[in-house]
């Protein structure tokens, strides 16, 4: 275990597992059946979404239970962009942008009372989307819903379009990463981090909860507007169903299980979104929805850091049962302790009742 | 006019059945500080027990009366098994718990009942009076009288009794509340308790006119949450006339305003919403919450 972590944290080592994983993951949608690109595609999809979800309800502390709503504007945005026969740059920006600036009106009004409140008013994203959806036949498609079919691949790649399509999600899905790994690294990640654990000392130093929970929401809601371009580009089709609150909720699920406030969390969180229901689905479809509950709440319980901090907790069980025979009982300290990881735990966070 | 008239009351009755859920999410929040949002699922598990006593042949009221005994049951259990382990703790993580319960309240009624919608008897007669010209049903009339009679007994309790009078003590100050002898851990069972017989009449009194799913309180539960907001997180009264307020006016923007309709009516609550929060944040009447830090 020990000579494990030592050789884990040689600098060539990581190197080389970065490079190898790439490696495998642009050279797999050549090797892999169809079904299983187009389940790693839609991976892609809501990681994008949970990652999203992440930095407002992992970093920014601001539980938030409408992200599929964004979701869905996304990926109706780009369905009528293609539609009509804008630039594809100009679809996925418009995509991005349209649920940031409705993000931001939302949040304006929900981040005013503070605590659950942005909690109680997203719950009714998905609930309010989907009749609008349905009404607004004209840009939406109503009930039956609309397609683009935009991501077909071109001729001179010589791919298929499922492989095509890979690609395509996979690139914006690194982009999207890459983009919150710095963001919640830098300054704005600190603020972020200090609002989600006392907005008494974030507003002592200078630094105005409101507005980083206004700014949070808006980046969650454009995270999760590209995600709804990536939607299209994968699924080519999307109706009010889309959005179904089931779908929200599943979201936040996949969020904690992967794990709240990490980067790796979010992708676990994408890879859970899709294959747990494909898995129970298969099994019986009756009990997805209890499975999940069952999931989550388990989850909760026993893993309060989600399968993320996985790894870290057999570390720390280990490194236990060795000391516990040799010296202090006292093994973990705090250095070791991840910053974001403090977000969800039960035992951390136990302020005064006062 | 008649029409009118009609709608008003109509809009009451189902004011009655947010205010009844968004009660109970306020007694929840008072004893505990969260908000529970599973509440909603946990009305419609309530609804089920009532529906499979009615299979067995007992009289609609009888059924009614037992489902809520054994959600009163459930929500203790839920309390000290599952949210116990949470309070104190970051407030979110058992916000997150309760989001996991209504997945898991949802699902454990879809794998036993299934999906498809069931009837479900009416407590009331299905007849119509008039009153002042406009045709109202007593299904409506009684499902009002019923939330201002639950009312009227949870203010007798909280003001006049002995275990409303802890059980405010443990909302107001649970160290406090323990100092001085109180058994914290079982009144709030209590409360929580108390909370899912509410969402059990709630659950009784919405599964005729929707028929029973069970997603069926999804929407109850988000028009509840508008109450409780609009109303002050902290005052019941509040939310109980933000909740007929809510249900009176989407009923009447549904028929007056084309563009809303009965599909969108939905999106009337939280209009209000948005106004209420940016006027008046703390909630109609609702007091400022000051944190010490």
């Amino acid at each position: 275990m020990n000579r494990m972590s030592k050789l884990l944290s040689n600098t060539w080592v990581r190197v080389a597992v970065v490079v190898v994983v790439a490696a495998l993951l642009l050279i797999a949608p050549l090797v892999l059946p169809v079904f299983a690109n187009q389940t790693l595609t839609r991976m892609g999809v809501y990681a994008v979404a949970v990652l999203g979800l992440n930095i407002i309800m992992g970093y920014t502390g601001q539980v938030m239970l409408g992200q599929i709503f964004f979701l869905g504007v996304g990926a109706y945005v780009t369905a009528y962009g293609v539609n009509n026969d804008w630039n594809i740059v100009v679809t996925f920006f418009a995509a991005c942008i349209l649920p940031g600036l409705l993000g931001l009106v939302i949040a304006l009004a929900a981040a005013r009372l503070g605590g659950l409140a942005i909690a109680m008013v997203t719950i009714a994203l998905p609930i309010i989307g989907v009749p609008l959806a349905k009404r607004l036949t004209d840009l939406t498609g109503g009930s039956q819903g609309t397609s683009a079919r935009f991501s077909s691949a071109p001729d001179w790649t010589g791919l298929d379009n499922d492989q095509w399509q890979y690609y395509m999600v996979m690139v914006i899905t690194v982009i999207g990463f890459v983009l919150a790994y710095n963001l919640v690294r830098g300054k704005f990640g600190r603020a972020m981090a200090i609002v989600r654990d006392n907005e008494a000392v974030a507003r002592s130093i200078g630094i105005s909860p409101y507005r980083y929970k206004v700014m949070a929401f808006t980046i969650a809601s454009i995270f999760g507007g590209a995600s709804g371009f990536l939607y299209m580009v994968a699924v080519q089709y999307t109706s009010p169903e889309t959005m179904s609150f089931a779908h929200s909720i599943s979201l936040l699920a996949a969020m904690v299980v992967g794990g709240a406030a990490s980067i790796a969390g979010s992708l676990i969180g994408g890879v859970y979104y899709v294959l747990v229901p494909q898995v129970t689905n298969a099994i019986d479809p009756t009990v997805t929805a209890i499975s999940q509950g069952i999931i989550l709440v388990a989850v909760l319980f026993i893993l309060p850091g989600g399968l993320v901090s996985l790894p870290r907790v057999i570390r720390r069980l280990t490194r236990k049962r060795d000391t516990a025979v040799a010296t202090s009982p006292q093994t973990t300290s705090p250095m070791h302790q991840d910053a974001g990881q403090a977000a969800e735990g039960p035992e951390t966070e136990r302020q005064g009742q006062s | 006019m008649d029409t009118f008239i009609q709608l008003v009351i109509d809009g009451l009755a189902l004011g009655s059945v947010y205010a009844a859920l968004a009660l109970a999410i306020v007694l929840v929040n008072q004893s505990t500080g969260l908000i529970n949002f599973s509440q909603g699922a946990m009305a419609v598990l309530s609804a089920y027990f009532a529906y499979v006593l009615i299979g067995w042949g007992f009289p609609t009221i009888l059924a009614i009366l037992g489902s809520i005994v054994v959600s009163f049951l459930l929500g203790a259990i839920v309390e000290r098994l599952l949210i116990r382990r949470f309070e104190g703790g970051d407030p979110d993580t058992a916000v997150v718990v309760t989001i996991g319960l209504l997945t898991l309240f949802t699902g454990i009624a879809g794998w036993i009942w299934g999906y498809n919608n069931r009837q479900f008897p009416s407590l009331f007669p299905l007849e119509t009076v008039d009153i002042l010209g406009a045709v109202v049903s007593v299904r409506s009339i009684g499902t009002t009288l019923t939330i201002v009679g639950i009312m009227v007994v949870l203010q007798l309790l909280f003001q006049g009794t002995k275990l409303g009078l802890a059980l405010r003590a443990v909302a107001i100050n649970p160290s406090s509340a323990a100092y001085s002898g109180l058994p914290v851990g079982r009144l709030l069972m209590i409360g929580w308790g108390l909370a899912a017989a509410l969402g059990a009449v709630a659950g009784a009194l919405v599964a005729p006119a929707l028929t029973l799913t069970p997603g069926m309180m999804d929407t109850a539960l988000v028009y509840a949450l508008a109450a409780v907001i609009i109303g002050g997180l902290n005052s019941p009264l509040g939310a109980v006339v933000a909740a007929w307020g809510i249900g009176v006016l989407e009923n009447l923007a549904a028929v007056y305003v084309p563009f809303i309709g009965y599909d969108l009516k939905i999106a009337v609550p939280f209009i209000i919403l948005f106004v209420v929060l940016l006027v008046r944040p703390q909630g109609l009447f609702g007091r400022k919450v000051v944190v010490r830090v």
